[in-house]
């Protein structure tokens, strides 16, 4: 018998583990935004397939072929047997690929997930399409949407070759973004959400245009709990710019507080737009995250 | 009265350093640089209002705030700020410290004598000069001395006043005032300062011409001393040692008083002293050889005083006093021969005689060419006085006479018939006498009856009528004058009585002629003398209670004991007010606080602070876990 040969490592940024355990999960949407293009999400209309859904009242000029015959010989009135309709639904992936990303495996990580989110859309016949931002005034790069296994090696190409550079806002990327979308789903912002940018637009922007935002903020452990100490001259990985801090424990509080109400309002900010929200560290493994953060939070079943 | 001041205000100019400093602090030039993923949560932190409160802004610039103030403290302490002490602050300040023998007296077992109190004070005083400031040391005791001028050199000052020691001897005031004011001419001030424990004199004969600052020290603890060491002749021929002992105004117990001679104990007593009382004691010592007495007191408790506890007394060898009366002189012969330790010259009916005596009385001038420490001439006018006194035949009567002279007490002269005249010569007096240092002790009509000239080493009385001319020699003041003069003649030979040598200067030395000798002190260098061309040295000083060995070539020749015996140092009595001339009196005055200068703790404070800015600025933001 034939010695057995490890399988060959698909994409650097996932383990073959990993993607064995992806197949066997999907995304859990908070609500049903499909397109109208048949897919395999149920559209929460009737539709025509296999799934019966309930009855109604036949009225003339429905089609017979849904007349349960049954009912009709039992109680001499047609009723209409109504069936969920099986939608196609978009899985829109935000990467930030600002330089603000490169820090501490920010961007490593975004990627990973990235590239989970897309392996879960492709395996349950979602259309995926990948955008990664970084220049302001640029339109962020983009993998179009693809659908089934086959478009996984794109997908993860496509990702791999993402480096983080420039200093684009999020909603400018997400204004651009939708110039080239069309369809409804859910879009996995996945960045640190430190932009100078309005993000509540951005949120709306893409709330209006039928997509489920899912945010997940990745930080660094330097920026979840910043050890600094004197007079500093702190710089902006991505403008340059440079601010002067002198820090004291109180300066370090209210760093805290704010962004701990970052936080609270990114969360908001997708809750009411019937999104979800994470805040992680780049610390954290993928498959903690993948594995145990996302599906207790029922992101992923 | 201002606060204080500045000693060194020339370095204010160190405030300049501000500039500098607050300019880099700006300019940020060593301010590490950070790189962070982005500033936008810094930018919003910064900008809250409560970042931005004037105290956060404050807290902000704490490192800034926190330099301005280490730098300020550090020039203020080099301006040398001070703390006024005194009233006012005089620019020249002469210093007086008593440091008499009292001054060496502790105020507990173990604790500072009077004199280590006085100069702890001046010490603080030198350590808070004003740079315009200017001190000058005197120390005294019987003798003034400056120990340096004016100057406002604290390192020569510290050196002056650590070289200042307690003296065995008593102090005087006048001396040390009457250098200050010679100091004052050359270099005026207007007051002085004076530290003592106020043993001396309440009355001062000094017109002062400067304010006084009497400070006065703390008494001393309970003192109990020898004040008092002689020997008197006995009649069994040996000596009695008296030997009184007193103490201060609260002293008061037990002690025992040994006597020792020529290292041998003689006798241990032990005493029970009362307070304000005086205890004497007698010691029978033999007299048939020259004896080194020395007497140690030792008081069970604390005695603050260890000076007076020991004392010295050397007697000589008992004798025969060496009396030389012409056998003309029947009258004196006679009453010579009924008073016992007499040795009479001439023995033989040879009227001549040769050698030494103690004592010569003759009517014959050329007796006076004998060598004798007391002589009595009688019936005629010594060589030096008669250019102012001559001889009459009128007779004369004693007006008045010298009772309380030792050579007549108990000898009355009224009604005494004398047929010699003594007289004045024209122009002449008594004070024609006086310039040749005679004194008169009978004062006849005319003239003076009776003169006496004493110097240290001896005595001479000049009778200037003949006894034998006048009913002297029938009276019974006769045998009596005779005795006193014999009396004197024994204490002028030491034959009579001995007394301690007190510490000042040590008793004229008979040595030999022109040679040199060194003197060992107690704790002191030797000190070389050379005898004068009689064999004398005089004026040794012994400041301190001891043994004073006098050597030549190393070899010992003489030794001899100095004691303190002053019952006014003993008694560390104190006077709270001097009395000057014209009723001027000067009381103690409030302690003198010395200017505090301000820098130490100044300085310890920027050190201090800077020790908190490290802290500070080196914690862990958020504390440490």
């Amino acid at each position: 018998m034939p010695p057995l040969t490890p399988r060959p490592q698909l994409t650097s940024l996932l383990a073959n583990s990993v993607l064995d355990r992806l197949q066997r999960l999907r995304i859990r949407p908070a609500s049903r935004r499909t397109s109208r293009s048949r897919g395999e999400h149920l559209s929460g209309k009737g539709g025509t397939s296999t799934e019966f859904c309930d009855y109604r009242d036949y009225v003339p000029g429905d089609d017979t072929r849904f007349v349960d015959w049954n009912i009709f010989a039992r109680l001499h009135r047609p009723y209409l047997k109504q069936f969920h309709k099986e939608e196609e639904r978009h899985v829109v992936l935000l990467i930030d690929a600002s330089a603000s990303m490169k820090f501490e495996g920010k961007l490593d990580l975004g990627k990973q997930l990235a590239a989970a989110f897309g392996v879960l859309g492709l395996l349950n016949n979602e259309r995926v399409s990948v955008y990664a931002s970084h220049q302001a005034n640029d339109s962020p790069d983009r993998l179009p949407p693809c659908r089934g296994r086959a478009s996984m090696r794109n997908v993860f190409q496509f990702i791999e070759s993402i480096d983080g550079r420039g200093d684009a806002p999020l909603d400018q990327a997400a204004e651009r973004l939708l110039r080239h979308h069309s369809g409804r789903g859910v879009c996995v912002i996945l960045s640190d959400f430190l932009t100078f940018g309005d993000l509540k637009r951005g949120f709306n922007l893409l709330h209006s245009a039928g997509l489920e935002p899912l945010g997940i903020q990745i930080l660094s452990p330097r920026e979840i709990d910043p050890d600094l100490a004197s007079d500093l001259r702190l710089v902006d990985s991505e403008t340059q710019e440079t601010l002067d801090i002198s820090t004291s424990s109180d300066l370090m509080n209210l760093y805290q507080e704010y962004r701990q109400g970052l936080e609270r309002e990114l969360a908001l900010l997708c809750q009411r737009r019937a999104g979800r929200f994470l805040g992680i560290s780049s610390e954290m493994p993928v498959e903690t995250v993948l594995f145990d953060q996302l599906r207790r939070r029922g992101w992923i079943e | 009265m201002s606060w204080g001041g500045f000693q060194s205000l020339s370095h204010l100019w160190l405030a300049a350093l501000i500039a500098p400093l607050v300019l880099f602090y700006f300019l940020k030039l060593k301010r590490p640089r950070a790189e962070v993923p982005s500033l936008v949560l810094w930018r919003q932190v910064l900008q809250d209002q409560r970042v931005n409160s004037p105290f956060q802004k404050f807290k902000r610039n704490l490192l800034l705030l926190l330099q301005l103030l280490l730098l300020s403290l550090l020039i203020l302490a080099a301006l040398k700020p001070f703390w006024r002490g005194g009233p006012g602050k005089e620019r020249r300040l002469p210093v007086l410290l008593d440091c008499s023998a009292s001054m060496g007296a502790l105020d507990k077992p173990g604790g500072l004598s009077r004199l280590g109190e006085a100069k702890r004070r001046v010490r603080e005083m030198i350590d808070g000069l004003a740079s315009d400031q200017e001190l000058c040391l005197v120390s005294f005791d019987n003798t003034a001395r400056r120990r340096t001028g004016f100057t406002n050199n604290k390192r020569l000052l510290r050196d002056a006043l650590d070289q200042i020691e307690v003296e065995d001897v008593t102090s005087d005031l006048e001396q040390a005032l009457r250098l200050v004011q010679a100091i004052g001419r050359s270099e005026p001030f207007d007051e002085a300062l004076l530290f003592s424990d106020g043993n001396f004199p309440p009355r001062v004969n000094f017109d002062l011409s400067f304010k006084l600052n009497y400070q006065k020290l703390a008494p001393a603890g309970p003192n109990i001393g020898i004040t008092a060491l002689s020997a008197q002749r006995a009649a069994t021929g040996g000596w009695d040692v008296f030997v009184q002992i007193e103490g201060s105004a609260d002293a008061e117990g037990n002690a025992s008083v040994e006597l020792t001679q020529d290292g041998g104990s003689m006798g241990n007593e032990r005493i029970t002293l009362a307070r304000a009382r005086a205890q004497r004691m007698v010691f029978q010592v033999k007299g048939d050889h020259a004896a080194s007495l020395r007497v140690q007191l030792t008081p069970d408790g604390f005695d603050s005083l260890a000076a007076d506890n020991t004392a010295y007394l050397d007697l000589p060898q008992n004798r025969d006093l060496r009396v030389f009366v012409p056998k003309s002189m029947i009258s004196y012969r006679l009453a010579l021969q009924g008073i016992a330790g007499i040795q009479l010259f001439p023995q033989n009916t040879d009227d001549t005689a040769s050698g030494q005596f103690d004592l010569v009385m003759s009517d014959r001038p050329q007796d006076l060419s004998l060598t004798a420490q007391t002589r009595l001439s009688v019936g005629f006018i010594p060589d030096e006085l008669q250019r102012f006194i001559e001889t009459g035949t009128n007779g004369s009567t004693v007006v008045d006479w010298r009772r309380d002279a030792p050579v007549l007490q108990h000898v009355e002269l009224a009604d005494l018939a004398v047929l010699d005249q003594p007289r004045f010569t024209a122009n002449a007096g008594e004070g024609d006498l006086e310039n040749l240092g005679y004194e008169v002790l009978i004062h006849g009509q005319r003239g003076p009856l009776l003169v006496r000239k004493q110097d240290s080493a001896s005595t001479r009385f000049a009778l200037l009528f003949h006894s034998d001319h006048s009913t002297l020699p029938y009276r019974v003041g006769f045998p009596i004058f005779v005795a006193n003069v014999v009396q004197i003649a024994l204490q002028q030979a030491g034959l009579a009585e001995a007394n301690a040598d007190r510490t000042g200067v040590l008793p004229p030395l008979t040595l030999a002629p022109t040679h040199r000798y060194e003197i060992q002190a107690p704790e002191q260098a030797l000190e070389p003398v050379t005898a004068d061309e009689h064999g004398i040295v005089s004026g040794v000083r012994a400041s301190r209670v001891g043994l004073y060995s006098i050597s030549e070539n190393g070899v010992t020749r003489q030794k001899l004991g100095a004691s303190l015996l002053s019952p006014t140092e003993t008694a560390l009595g104190s006077v709270d007010q001097i009395q000057f001339n014209e009723r001027l009196q000067v009381g103690a005055a409030a302690a003198v606080k010395s200017d505090r200068p301000l820098w130490p703790p100044l300085l310890l404070g920027g050190l201090g602070l800077l020790a908190v800015e490290w802290w500070f600025f080196q914690r862990k933001p958020g504390g440490w876990k």
